[in-house]
C-alpha cells in the first residue's frame, strides 16, 4: 500500500490525470481482491455478472482479461452497464502518442545551470540533488512501460517540486522521498520493489545532503567581544560569503531569464551582485490568493505594469520620488554621506528671503531720512519746558467745561426729573435737627461697641425683644457680655471672632440732633477700614478701657494711633469715655490716674485740650450712659452723662455752598427698583433727585433717581453731614467700588498723581514707598522728596531738606503716586501714609501738579 | 483701588499688558479668492514625495515623510497657500512583552499616531484626540495583513506615528467661514501618508512582511471625475474621496476608507486610489533598494574594518 500521506500529497501537487488514477486503483484492488475470500453470493453475482458483461462487450474486446472483467464488476458493484463503458474505455485501441518535446521550466534551467558549475553544498544544491534523483526515478518508471501517462506524472510532479523548491530543506527532502516511493508504486505492488528505493544505509554520495541552516541576516556588527577566534571566524564567514556572492553572481548571469528565484532581480538590480543576504523564502510560503494555477511568469517591473484602466487612462508615474525634502525635512534627515544635499540646504540656509523683500514699498522706504520717533518727543519736551503750568491749568479748565457740556446733554436723555430746587434754602427753611456724625474709636476690647449698644438700647432705638434674642445667642456660646456689641456688629464673622471689622453705621435721634455713630474697628489690621470711618465723621469718641493692663496696652497700641489719626484728619472735638468703671468699682483715683496719662499723651500729639471732655461710665452695666450712675463710689462725679456730652458737641460747619463731594461707603442692590444703591457721607454741597454726578476715578456719570436718608424716609434731597442712600441709574456697578468719590460733574475733582503736602509724622519717615489713602482709597505712592520741617504751631520752617523726620515732627513732603490712576484729591484734603500696615503719617495736601 | 488688596501676598503690577492688535489680511472683498491656489497638476498625476528611512538612530526602523506643496508661494501672503504633508515614524521592536501582558503567539501590534499640536492650523492638544485614535486604528489595520506575525510570538511591536504637519480640510480662505472644521478631506491623505511611511520604517526595521503596502487616496468631485492624491485646499468640489492600504504584488487591498456621497460605483473610485498607491509603492521600493544598499555597504565595511584590524594585530 502506498502511504496515504504521499497519496493525498501527489493529489495537492495537481495530479490529475484520469488515467493514471484509474491504473493505480485497479491495481490495487486487484491485489486485495486476490486476498480476501468472496462469499457463496458474490461468487454466483460475478460468475454471472461476467456471462453478461462478455456478451456486451462482444468479439472486439475479446482480449479483455477475465481478471479485469470480475475487478470492474466488483468495483461497480455488478452493475453491468457501468462495468462494460469502463472496460471499453481501457481497452480501446490506442495510438501511441509521441512524447511532446516540451519546453524546458524555468526550474530545469535553473538546475542545468547549477549541474554545469558543479555546485557546492549549499540549500539550492541539495535542491538540484533532490530533482535529479526524482528525475532517475522517473525515467526508470518510464522504462518499465507505462508511456506517456507516466511522463506527464514526472511533468506533473517536476511542477510541484518546482514550486515546492522554494520552501525550506527539510520539506524538500521528504517531499521527494514521498514523491519517489508513491512513483514506485506505480510500477509495480511487489513488496521487494516496494522498498527498492530506500537506501538501507548504502546511501550513494551522489544522493547525500546536506542540511545547512539558513545565515542569518548579518546586520554587520559581532554580538560577543573581539577575541581573536570571533575575528577569525568573521575572515572565514567573509571569505565564504564572497566565494558563494561570485557563485551566486555566476548563477545569476546564466539565469537572466530566471525571475522566479532571485528576489532581488524583481527589485531590479540586475547589475549589481547578488550579495545582499536576502532570504528566497519570503515569497511562496504565503501564496498569492489567485494563484491556483501555477504563478504567472512575469511579475512585472510596476512602472510599466499594465493597469486595468477602465476609462482607458494610462497612469505611469516616472520620477515620483522628491530628491530633495523641505529645508525642514533636509535639516532632520541630513546624512553626513549625503554632501550634495547639505550644501543645498547650506545654501538654502543661507540665502532665505526676506518676506516682502521684494516689495515695492519695502525698496522705496527709507527709514532713516526722517527724524527718529524719540527725537520727536525729545524735540516736543524741549519745546514746552518753558511753560508747563499756565498749559496743564488751561487744559484742566476746558476739560472741566467739555464734562459740563457732556453732562448737560446727558441730562436731557435721562427720564428721572429733577425738581431743580434750590436746595440751601430748602433746608434752611425746614429746619431741621442738628446733623452729627461721630465715630467711636479705641483700642481692640475696650468696649466700643458694647458701650453703642447699650446707648442704642437706652434710647429705644433698639426694642427689648430683640436685645434679649441677642443675649441668649451670645450665652449659648458663652460670650454673654457681647450680646450689646452685636447690635453693632451683624455679621458672622464679626460676632464669630468678637471684633469689629468694619465701619457700622446706625442713626439715632435726640431731643435737638440726629446722630449718626459709625462705630470703628479697634483691630489694627483693620485701621483701613476705620480711616474711612473717621474721615465722614465730625467729632471721634475715644473709648479706653479703666482698667490697668488693657489701657497700658491700648495706650501703646490703637489707643494712640487711632487718636493720631482723627487728629491728621482734623477732628478737633474728641469725647473720652474712660469705659468698664464699674470693674475697677468707679475708683476716681484710677479715673484720675487714666486722665493723666492719656492728656499727656494728647499733647505731645498737640490736641487742644479745651476739646477733650473726660466721661466715666460703663458700656456694659450703662451706668452714667445716658443716667446718672446709682453706685455709691460714683458719688465723686458731677459731670454731664455720655449722652449729654454728645448733645454738647458742635458738629462742623458745613460747606453746603461748595461743589457736591460724597465718598462711597457702601454700594448694594437696595431692591428690585432699585438695582443700584450707594451710601456714604456728604462731605461738601448738595444733592437732589435727577442731579447728575461724576464717579471718580472711574470718571463714569450716573443719576440720581432717589434719596433715602438714614432713617429710611424717602427725601428729595440731601446736604452735607448726613448720611444719604442714593439711588443710581445709567452706570453699571463695575464703576462704583468702596471709598471712590462722586462729585458734581461742573466742577470735578482732579485725579491727582503728585502732590505737596504737610504731613505729621507717626513714625521715623525718609523718602521711601507709602500707602496712600483718602478716604478708603488706597493707591501707592512714593516719597520722593523731604523739602522742609516745619514748626508744629507756627507752621514756620525750622529746618530745609531733612534727611529724616521724626516721629511727632511735621514735615513737608512731595509725594508722587503709581499707576495710572491717581486719587482724586484737592486742596486741604486729608489723607493718611501707612507702610507696612503702620501708619506712619498723616497729611494734608497743599499743592498739586 | 480700595484698601481690600491682598497685603499677603505679592501683587501684580498695577499697569497691565495690552493684547496686541492683528491687522486685517482681507484689503477688499475679492482679494481673498486672488490668493485661492489652484491645481497645477493633472488629475492623474501624483504631487513628488519624499522619503527617507533611517531617520531615528535609535529606534529599531525609522522613516520621514514628505509630500511638499506644489503651487507657488505668492508674494502678497505670508500664509502658505497649501499646506504640505510631513510625518515621521519610528518602529519600536520586536521587543519581548512585559511579564504582566497575556500570552499572544504572534506579534501584538500598537500603532499610535499623534498630530504635533503645530500640525494644523486648527491647534491639537497633547493628548490624542478621537480623530487621531480613530486614525491609529485604521493603520493597525493596513498593517496587520501585511506583516507575519507568527514569527515573533511574545512579542510586541510599536508604531509610533508623529504627523509633523498635516494636510488641511479646506483652503485656509474657506476654513474661517465653515467654522473651521472642515469636511476631513485631509484626514484621508494623513492616513495614506501614514501607511506609506509606516510600511518604509517597518521595512527598515527588517520585520517579515508579504509585501510593502503603501497608502494611496483618490477623491470624485461633483462632476464625476476621478481625481489621485487630492490637495483638500486645491478643490472646493470634492464629494467623496477613498484611501486605501494597497499591496501592489499581491493585488490585495488591507485597508479602506471611503468618505463622502460615491454614487452607485465605489468601484471605480476604489481603483483609482489603488492608482495612486502603486505610485506610493514606486517610491518605496526606490527606498527599500537604497536601504539594503547602504545597510550592506555598512556591513562590508564594517567587516573589512575588522579584518584590518585583525591583521594588524596579527
Amino acid at each position: 500500500m502506498p502511504p496515504k500521506a504521499g497519496f493525498s500529497r501527489a493529489k495537492t501537487v495537481g495530479y490529475d490525470d484520469d488515467d493514471i488514477y484509474d491504473d493505480y486503483s485497479e491495481e490495487e484492488y486487484v491485489g486485495e481482491g486476490e486476498g480476501e475470500a468472496m462469499s457463496e453470493e458474490d461468487k454466483e453475482q460475478m460468475a454471472a455478472g461476467v456471462i453478461k458483461v462478455r456478451e456486451a462487450l462482444g468479439s472486439e474486446y475479446s482480449k479483455v482479461k477475465e481478471v479485469d472483467i470480475q475487478d470492474a464488476l466488483w468495483n461497480y458493484y455488478y452493475d453491468v452497464g457501468k462495468s462494460v463503458t469502463f472496460l471499453k474505455n481501457k481497452y480501446a485501441p490506442k495510438a501511441p502518442a509521441p512524447a511532446k518535446p516540451k519546453a524546458v521550466s524555468r526550474f530545469d534551467q535553473a538546475a542545468g545551470a547549477a549541474d554545469a558549475k558543479t555546485p557546492t553544498s549549499t540549500g539550492k544544491h541539495m535542491l538540484i540533488c533532490g530533482t535529479e534523483s526524482t528525475a532517475r526515478a522517473m525515467s526508470n518508471l518510464a522504462i518499465d512501460g507505462e508511456g506517456e501517462s507516466i511522463a506527464s506524472l514526472c511533468e506533473t510532479l517536476r511542477d510541484g517540486l518546482a514550486a515546492m523548491s522554494r520552501e525550506t530543506p527539510f520539506t524538500e527532502r521528504t517531499a521527494r522521498s514521498q514523491a519517489s516511493s508513491c512513483a514506485s508504486d506505480y510500477t509495480s505492488a511487489r513488496t521487494k520493489d516496494f522498498f527498492w528505493d530506500v537506501p538501507w544505509g548504502n546511501v550513494p554520495c551522489s544522493r547525500l545532503a546536506t542540511i545547512t541552516a539558513q545565515p542569518a541576516t548579518h546586520k554587520g556588527g559581532l554580538l560577543g567581544g573581539s577575541s581573536k577566534l570571533a575575528a577569525l571566524a568573521a575572515k572565514r564567514k567573509q571569505k565564504q560569503q564572497e566565494e558563494a556572492a561570485a557563485k551566486a553572481d555566476a548563477a545569476a548571469n546564466g539565469l537572466a531569464a530566471d525571475k522566479a528565484v532571485a528576489l532581488l532581480d524583481r527589485l531590479n538590480i540586475r547589475d549589481k551582485p547578488a550579495s545582499a543576504p536576502v532570504r528566497d523564502d519570503t515569497k511562496p510560503r504565503y501564496p498569492k490568493k489567485r494563484s491556483e494555477t501555477p504563478p504567472p511568469p512575469e511579475p512585472a517591473p510596476v512602472e510599466e505594469e499594465p493597469i486595468p484602466e477602465p476609462q482607458g487612462i494610462r497612469i505611469e508615474f516616472p520620477n515620483l520620488r522628491a530628491k530633495q525634502p523641505s529645508m525642514f525635512g533636509a535639516i532632520l534627515c541630513g546624512s553626513p554621506q549625503d554632501e550634495p544635499r547639505n550644501q543645498h540646504v547650506e545654501s538654502a540656509l543661507n540665502s532665505f528671503p526676506l518676506p516682502y523683500a521684494n516689495a515695492k514699498a519695502f525698496t522705496d522706504a527709507d527709514p532713516f531720512s526722517k527724524p527718529s520717533p524719540d527725537d520727536l518727543v525729545r524735540q516736543a519736551q524741549a519745546r514746552s519746558a518753558g511753560a508747563p503750568k499756565s498749559k496743564t491749568k488751561t487744559k484742566g479748565s476746558t476739560d472741566g467745561e467739555k464734562l459740563a457740556e457732556s453732562v448737560e446733554k446727558l441730562v436731557v436723555e435721562t427720564k428721572v426729573k429733577s425738581k431743580n430746587l434750590n436746595v440751601v434754602d430748602e433746608y434752611r427753611n425746614c429746619g431741621l435737627k442738628k446733623v452729627a456724625n461721630f465715630v467711636v474709636i479705641g483700642h481692640v476690647d475696650h468696649g466700643k461697641s458694647t458701650l453703642m449698644g447699650r446707648l442704642l438700647y437706652d434710647l429705644k432705638v433698639v426694642d427689648e425683644r430683640s436685645v434679649d434674642k441677642l443675649r441668649q445667642e451670645a450665652e449659648t456660646i458663652g460670650k454673654s457680655s457681647f450680646a450689646l456689641a452685636w447690635l453693632m456688629d451683624q455679621t458672622p464673622e464679626e460676632r464669630s471672632r468678637g471684633v469689629t471689622v468694619d465701619i457700622a453705621t446706625v442713626p439715632f435721634e435726640t431731643e435737638q440732633t440726629s446722630f449718626t455713630i459709625l462705630d470703628a474697628p479697634g483691630h489694627r489690621d483693620f485701621i483701613p477700614n476705620m480711616i474711612a470711618g473717621v474721615s465722614q465723621a465730625d467729632f471721634a469718641v475715644l473709648v479706653v478701657d479703666a482698667q490697668e493692663n488693657s489701657f497700658q496696652s491700648g495706650l501703646k497700641g490703637q489707643t494712640k494711633e487711632h487718636a493720631l489719626i482723627v487728629r491728621s484728619m482734623g477732628i478737633q472735638r474728641l469725647i473720652v469715655a474712660v469705659n468698664k468703671m464699674d470693674t475697677v468699682s468707679w475708683s476716681k483715683e484710677r479715673f484720675d490716674k487714666v486722665r493723666q496719662a492719656t492728656t499727656a499723651f494728647f499733647e505731645t500729639a498737640s490736641f487742644s485740650l479745651k476739646n477733650i471732655t473726660f466721661i466715666p461710665c460703663a458700656g456694659l452695666t450703662g451706668d452714667n450712659v445716658t443716667k446718672r450712675v446709682a453706685d455709691e463710689n460714683a458719688e465723686w462725679y458731677s459731670g454731664p452723662t455720655f449722652l449729654e456730652a454728645l448733645e454738647a458737641s458742635e458738629p462742623k460747619p458745613r460747606a453746603l455752598e461748595r461743589p457736591l463731594r460724597l465718598t462711597i461707603n457702601d454700594v448694594f442692590r437696595g431692591s428690585g427698583q432699585n438695582p443700584l444703591s450707594i451710601s456714604g457721607q456728604i462731605e461738601a454741597g448738595t444733592l437732589q433727585i435727577g442731579d447728575v454726578v461724576l464717579a471718580l476715578p472711574s470718571r463714569e456719570t450716573a443719576t440720581i433717581k432717589a434719596i433715602e436718608l438714614p432713617d429710611g424716609s424717602p427725601a428729595d434731597w440731601a446736604v452735607a453731614g448726613q448720611i444719604p442712600t442714593l439711588h443710581l441709574v445709567d452706570i453699571d456697578v463695575v464703576h462704583l467700588r468702596l471709598g471712590d468719590l462722586l462729585c458734581a460733574p461742573t466742577a470735578p475733582v482732579r485725579l491727582v498723581k503728585s502732590f505737596t503736602c504737610k504731613m505729621l509724622a507717626f513714625e521715623h519717615v525718609m523718602p521711601q514707598f507709602v500707602d496712600v489713602f483718602r478716604g478708603k482709597q488706597q493707591a501707592t505712592g512714593l516719597i520722593t522728596a523731604l523739602a522742609s520741617i516745619l514748626d508744629k504751631n507756627t507752621g514756620e520752617v525750622t529746618r530745609r531738606k531733612p534727611r529724616i523726620v521724626r516721629p511727632g515732627e511735621v514735615a513737608r513732603v512731595r509725594i508722587e503716586l503709581e499707576g495710572s490712576a491717581g486719587l482724586p484729591l484737592e486742596v486741604g484734603g486729608r489723607i493718611v501714609l501707612r507702610d507696612g500696615g503702620r501708619t506712619v503719617g498723616a497729611g494734608l495736601l497743599e499743592s498739586y501738579t | 483701588m480700595a484698601a481690600n488688596t491682598d497685603r499677603r501676598r505679592i501683587n501684580a503690577p498695577s499697569g497691565g499688558t495690552s493684547a496686541p492688535v492683528f491687522a486685517k489680511p482681507v484689503k477688499e472683498p475679492g482679494y481673498l479668492q486672488l490668493l485661492r491656489p489652484n491645481r497645477n497638476r493633472g488629475p492623474n498625476e501624483l504631487r513628488k514625495t519624499f522619503l527617507q528611512t533611517g531617520v531615528v538612530p535609535s529606534a529599531s526602523g525609522s522613516a520621514y515623510l514628505e509630500v511638499p506643496t506644489t503651487t507657488t508661494t505668492s508674494h502678497s501672503s505670508l500664509i502658505p497657500p497649501t499646506s504640505s504633508l510631513k510625518i515621521a515614524a519610528s518602529i519600536q521592536g520586536p521587543k519581548p512583552l512585559p511579564r504582566s501582558a497575556p500570552f499572544s503567539p504572534t506579534l501584538v501590534l500598537t500603532t499610535t499616531v499623534k498630530f504635533a499640536p503645530f500640525a494644523t492650523r486648527h491647534r491639537r492638544g497633547y493628548i490624542r484626540d478621537s480623530a487621531e485614535r480613530d486614525l491609529g486604528v485604521h493603520l493597525e489595520t493596513a498593517l496587520r495583513g501585511v506583516i507575519i506575525g507568527e514569527r515573533w510570538p511574545k512579542s510586541g511591536l510599536e508604531v509610533v506615528i508623529t504627523i509633523l504637519e498635516g494636510d488641511e480640510d479646506t483652503w485656509w480662505g474657506d476654513s474661517k467661514a465653515e467654522g473651521g472644521s472642515g469636511s476631513g478631506w485631509g484626514l484621508l491623505n494623513v492616513l495614506a501618508g501614514c501607511i506609506t511611511v509606516a510600511s518604509a520604517a517597518i521595512m527598515d526595521a527588517g520585520i517579515d512582511c508579504v509585501d510593502m503596502v503603501a497608502g494611496g487616496v483618490a477623491a470624485m468631485t461633483r462632476d464625476g471625475q476621478k481625481i489621485l492624491d487630492p490637495c483638500p485646499a486645491e478643490h472646493q468640489d470634492i464629494v467623496a474621496a477613498c484611501a486605501v492600504g494597497f499591496l501592489a504584488s499581491r493585488d490585495e487591498i488591507t485597508e479602506l476608507w471611503l468618505k463622502g456621497e460615491v454614487g452607485a460605483e465605489p468601484d471605480e473610485l476604489i481603483e483609482s486610489a489603488t492608482h495612486a498607491a502603486m505610485g506610493s509603492v514606486s517610491v518605496l521600493r526606490e527606498v527599500l533598494l537604497e536601504n539594503i544598499e547602504t545597510k550592506t555597504k555598512v556591513a562590508s565595511e564594517g567587516s573589512k574594518r575588522r579584518l584590518e584590524d585583525l591583521e594588524v594585530r596579527d
